[in-house]
Parts: structure tokens; C-alpha cells; sequence
């Protein structure tokens, strides 16, 4: 395995829920429902996710995993349920919303740069505005985050001037500058030309072995293989199989599990 | 038309240097215009160049309305664009309900109601011919504007909106750092437009005693029985304005297009 901190080795080891080693989780979704008129998209969604833990969620499309994955930082609000992140409840409190948002990143599959903006001031953006940083010391961390990203050098371009693959590093850069406590990872890939799936993951893994906590929804098996603690499995808007990829990927029985591998393994 | 000027700086400047000095040489032309304008119109024959002076005055009250009821238009146009666009019911009844007074009546009319019915409904506000003018200028493109704007505002993407607030920035930062920029940018060919209509329609202060260019022109034609000289000299002071006005707004838009679509 890939990681160096105990708590993910421990991940990995621990078949899930085992309460004796379980601590305590950094967020918690309880029976969480979602609608979008008639469609129930999330139905009864249970699940924990821990510290330094690399969670992925997979399933076929329509199966609810953006949704879950937004209203882990509400951009989409559940209907019922209930969500705890790192001990604050989201709910309709604006000063809970914001707190959260500050401590949960969110990396989307079409980048969603800023346009108008460099690559700099898109990573010092939040800092400066939320957090108040002075324009040189974020500046400076911003660089640093740039070089562990291996943009140094395009700093002061706009995104547009960028690659899919440099954009989407950028991406991951810019949550990274508000230091969140957890970075949702949607699809990050898929935008992209194949050649430049993979400095993206490089830099995913990289992360996750520096201890990241990350919740990632992708097709990109190997990296699930390689990396994830814990497989999600949704089905429908519920999740039907929770399990560390060994399990997940070898011994698995379920039927509609392993249609679903067939189709997307080669 | 607006890539002339662009042009014509040497190929070695960056797009950034030849749209700063479009606008800067535009700027000063506009100056110098309004500063000389009476000297070379004095050189001209009967019977505009004894009027050169009045025409000059004339010139300069059309700018300064345009200007003064250009910026304030912007703003009005904001904040109906942002009321029409709020999640708090009245707001967006009070933004559509101005949008709709403004241009369902003829400009002649709230010009008029500005400077003579305003102060019988609230006699504080007796304003003068020219801040009458300027006002209900300003409140006209205002409401044009607001179309423009708010059309803006939708036309930037829902992922822009979503990676801002998922940073946490509130959603007054979002609007001021990461929607509005990019929407004005959509919005300005738009709002150029409607502020070169407002430097024509500045024509209409006339009706209550603005002594603008077109008001100077009428003069001077009923003092010396000569419409067509006169008039073809009005017309031409206000061909240079628009000609200018349309240039530094091509000269911002280019530079605001970071993404060099159009150079
Ligand atoms: N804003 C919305 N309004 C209405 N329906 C929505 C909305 N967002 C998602 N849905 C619906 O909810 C269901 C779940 O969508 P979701 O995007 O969560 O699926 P997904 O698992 O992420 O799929 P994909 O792999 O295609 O991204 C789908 O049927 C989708 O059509
Ligand atoms: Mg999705």
C-alpha cells in the first residue's frame, strides 16, 4: 500500500465498521434522503468517513454519487437525515455552512477555474478573502502549492493558456491553499484527454499519501485499486456494498456488483 | 471599426500595452478635443465660426451629461440587474417594476417629470436643469443596462458560482470577485452600446433648458436662418463623440478578453 500514515494503513487493514478501532469519524451522513422532484436520488445513505482515510465511490451514472458527494459541503441540501462534519451539523445555519465550506475542498470534473484570473490569484483567492491572508505570504504559499503540483512556471497565466490535465492540477492546488480538513473529488478525470489522466492521479496519490483525507468519485479503477482504503458502492441512490478494494475487487459475490466491474474493467 | 486603432500600434507591443494605449490615446483625444474644440471651429466660415464658443460650451455640458448619467446608469443597472435577480421577493418586484416604468414611457416624459413633477411631490428635491437631466438620463440606461447586466450574470457558468462558495467565500465575494467581473465583460458590448445612445439622446435636455449641443445648434440656426451649415456641424461634433466613445470601449473589451478571442 501506498500510505505511510498509521491511521490509513490501519484503514486499510481494519475490515470496516469495527467499533473497538473505530475513532471518531470526521464525517458521519445518517439515513441522509435526497429528492430532485419526483426522483428519489439518495436513499437512507449511512456511512462514516475517518482521518487520512482515501475513500472512492463508484457506481453506474444517475446512481446519486455527485449528489452524496455535494451535500457533503451542501452545495445540494438533504431532505432528511443527518450530516455531521468534523462535529458541526449542516443544517440552514449560514456561520455552520461556512465553516464548513472552509474545511471541505472540492475538486470538480470540469475544473471550474476562475478565467478572469491567473493561475496565482486563483489559488490566493480564498485565502486572501477568507481567511485574510496578506497578498505576499499567499503568494508565497501559493507557489509552494504550485511546485508541489509542478505548475511553478505557469503562475501567471490564465487558465485558458493551460492543459486540461495543468488546469485540473491547478484545481487541486487552489482547494489545497485553504487547507481543508477534506478534499471531494468529483469525477476528476473525466474531462480529460487520457494521456493527462495520469498527472492528475499522480498528484491524487501524492496526496493521499501525505495523509489527505479524500473522498473521490471516479471510474478510474486502478487508482481505486492502488490507493482507496474503502470502496463505495452506489446503486440507485443507495450504497450497496461498502468494502477495502482487495475485497472489493476480488472476492466479490454480489451479482450486480460484478456486472457493473465487467463493464468497466478491461 | 474598434480594431482600427488597435492595429496601428507597432506588432511588438503585447495586446495588454496596445489596448492600455488605445484607451489612454483615446482619453486624451477626448480632452484635447473638448479643450480645442473652438479653435478650429472659429476658423470656419458664417455662421458656425462666430458661434465657435457656444458650440465648444455646448460640446462640453453633451460629454459631461453623458458622463455623469453613463456612470450612475452603470450603477442603477447593478443594482436592478442584482435586485431582479434576489432571492428576497420585493427586491426583485422593486427591480422589475423600475425595469418596466422606465422603458414602457418615453424618455421626453421622465425628463420632463424629473425636473417639473418631482419637486411638487417632494419639494427637497428641486434639482437643477442639469442634475434633472443627468438624473433621468441616468435612471433610463439604467434600466437598459439592467437587461444587459443581468443577462451577464446568467451567461457565467453555475460551476463558477459552486467553486467559489466550495473555497468559502460568502456570497458577496463571490458576486464581486468571481461572477460580476466575468458577467461585465459579457455585459459590455451591450452597455456600450446603450451609452452611445445616451450621448444622442443627452440631445433631449434640450427640452428643459439644457444648453447642450443640440440646444446650441437650434440657437444658432434661429439667429441666423442658415439649418444647413449648422446643422451638419452639430452633427459632426457628435459623430467624433460617438467615434471616440465606441473606440476606448473596443480598447476595453479587448483588454478584458484575456482569452484573446478577437485578437
Ligand atoms: N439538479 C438536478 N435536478 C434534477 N435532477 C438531478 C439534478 N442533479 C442530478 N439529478 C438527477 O439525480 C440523479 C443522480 O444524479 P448524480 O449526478 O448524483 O448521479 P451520478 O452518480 O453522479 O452520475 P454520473 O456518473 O453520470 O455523474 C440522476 O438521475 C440525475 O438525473
Ligand atoms: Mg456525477
Amino acid at each position: 500500500m501506498s500510505h505511510s500514515t498509521p491511521q490509513a494503513i490501519g484503514a486499510v487493514r481494519a475490515p470496516l465498521p469495527n467499533p473497538a478501532l473505530v475513532r471518531e469519524p470526521l464525517i458521519r451522513a445518517e439515513g441522509v434522503n435526497k429528492h430532485f422532484g419526483v426522483a428519489h436520488v439518495l436513499r437512507d445513505v449511512t456511512t462514516r468517513f475517518f482521518q487520512s482515510e482515501v475513500a472512492v465511490i463508484i457506481g453506474a451514472s444517475g446512481s446519486g454519487k455527485s449528489t452524496f458527494l455535494r451535500t457533503l459541503n451542501r452545495l445540494e441540501a438533504h431532505d432528511s437525515g443527518r450530516i455531521v462534519v468534523d462535529g458541526i451539523e449542516l443544517n440552514d445555519a449560514v456561520t455552520n455552512l461556512d465553516a464548513i465550506r472552509r474545511e471541505v475542498g472540492m475538486v470538480f470534473q470540469q475544473f471550474n477555474l476562475f478565467p478572469h484570473l491567473t493561475v496565482l490569484d486563483n489559488v490566493t483567492l480564498a485565502p486572501r478573502r477568507v481567511r485574510g491572508v496578506r497578498r505576499e505570504e499567499a503568494d508565497a504559499a501559493a507557489m509552494e502549492l504550485l511546485t508541489r503540483v509542478g505548475l511553478e512556471d505557469h503562475a501567471h497565466k490564465h487558465p485558458f493558456a493551460l492543459s486540461g490535465g495543468q488546469q485540473q492540477r491547478v484545481a487541486i492546488a487552489r482547494s489545497l491553499a485553504m487547507s481543508p480538513r477534506v478534499l471531494l473529488f468529483d469525477e476528476p478525470t473525466s474531462a480529460l484527454d487520457p494521456e493527462m489522466i495520469g498527472e492528475v492521479l499522480d498528484v491524487m496519490k501524492d496526496l493521499a499519501r501525505s495523509g489527505m483525507t479524500m473522498i473521490v468519485v471516479t471510474h478510474e479503477m486502478s487508482f481505486a485499486r492502488e490507493v482507496g482504503d474503502r470502496i463505495v458502492f452506489f446503486d440507485h441512490g443507495r450504497i450497496l456494498q461498502e468494502a477495502p478494494p482487495d475485497q472489493f475487487f476480488e472476492g466479490q459475490q454480489n451479482e450486480r456488483i460484478r456486472a457493473f466491474l465487467g463493464q468497466i474493467v478491461h | 471599426m474598434t480594431s482600427l486603432v488597435l492595429a496601428a500600434w507597432p506588432d511588438s507591443w503585447s495586446r495588454e500595452q496596445r489596448c492600455s494605449a488605445t484607451m489612454i490615446a483615446a482619453g486624451v483625444v477626448l480632452v484635447l478635443f473638448m479643450w480645442l474644440l473652438a479653435t478650429p471651429l472659429a476658423a470656419m466660415p458664417e455662421p458656425v465660426g462666430p458661434a465657435a464658443q457656444q458650440f465648444a460650451e455646448g460640446s462640453r455640458v453633451t460629454v459631461e451629461l453623458t458622463l455623469v448619467s453613463g456612470l450612475l446608469g452603470v450603477l442603477f443597472g447593478v443594482l436592478a440587474a442584482v435586485g431582479k435577480l434576489a432571492r428576497f421577493a420585493p427586491l426583485r418586484w422593486a427591480a422589475s417594476f423600475y425595469i418596466w416604468a422606465i422603458r414602457g414611457t418615453p424618455l421626453l416624459v421622465q425628463m420632463l417629470f424629473v425636473f417639473l413633477a418631482l419637486p411638487m411631490i417632494a419639494p427637497g428635491l428641486a434639482l437643477s436643469d442639469f442634475n434633472s437631466a443627468a438624473l433621468a438620463l441616468a435612471f433610463n440606461v439604467g434600466a437598459y443596462n439592467a437587461e444587459a447586466i443581468r443577462a451577464g450574470i446568467l451567461a457565467v457558468p453555475k460551476g463558477q458560482t459552486e467553486a467559489s462558495r466550495s473555497l468559502g467565500l460568502s456570497p458577496f465575494q463571490t458576486f464581486r470577485d468571481v461572477v460580476f467581473p466575468q458577467s461585465f465583460k459579457i455585459a459590455l458590448p451591450p452597455l456600450v452600446n446603450n451609452i452611445v445612445a445616451l450621448l444622442k439622446d443627452s440631445s433631449l435636455a434640450y427640452v428643459i433648458g439644457v444648453v447642450e449641443l443640440s440646444n446650441v445648434g437650434n440657437r444658432v440656426q434661429a439667429a441666423t436662418f442658415q439649418p444647413v451649415p449648422v446643422f451638419v456641424a452639430t452633427a459632426s461634433i457628435y459623430l467624433i463623440l460617438t467615434t471616440v466613445l465606441t473606440q476606448i470601449s473596443g480598447a476595453i473589451e479587448a483588454r478584458l478578453d484575456v482569452e484573446q478571442r478577437q485578437h
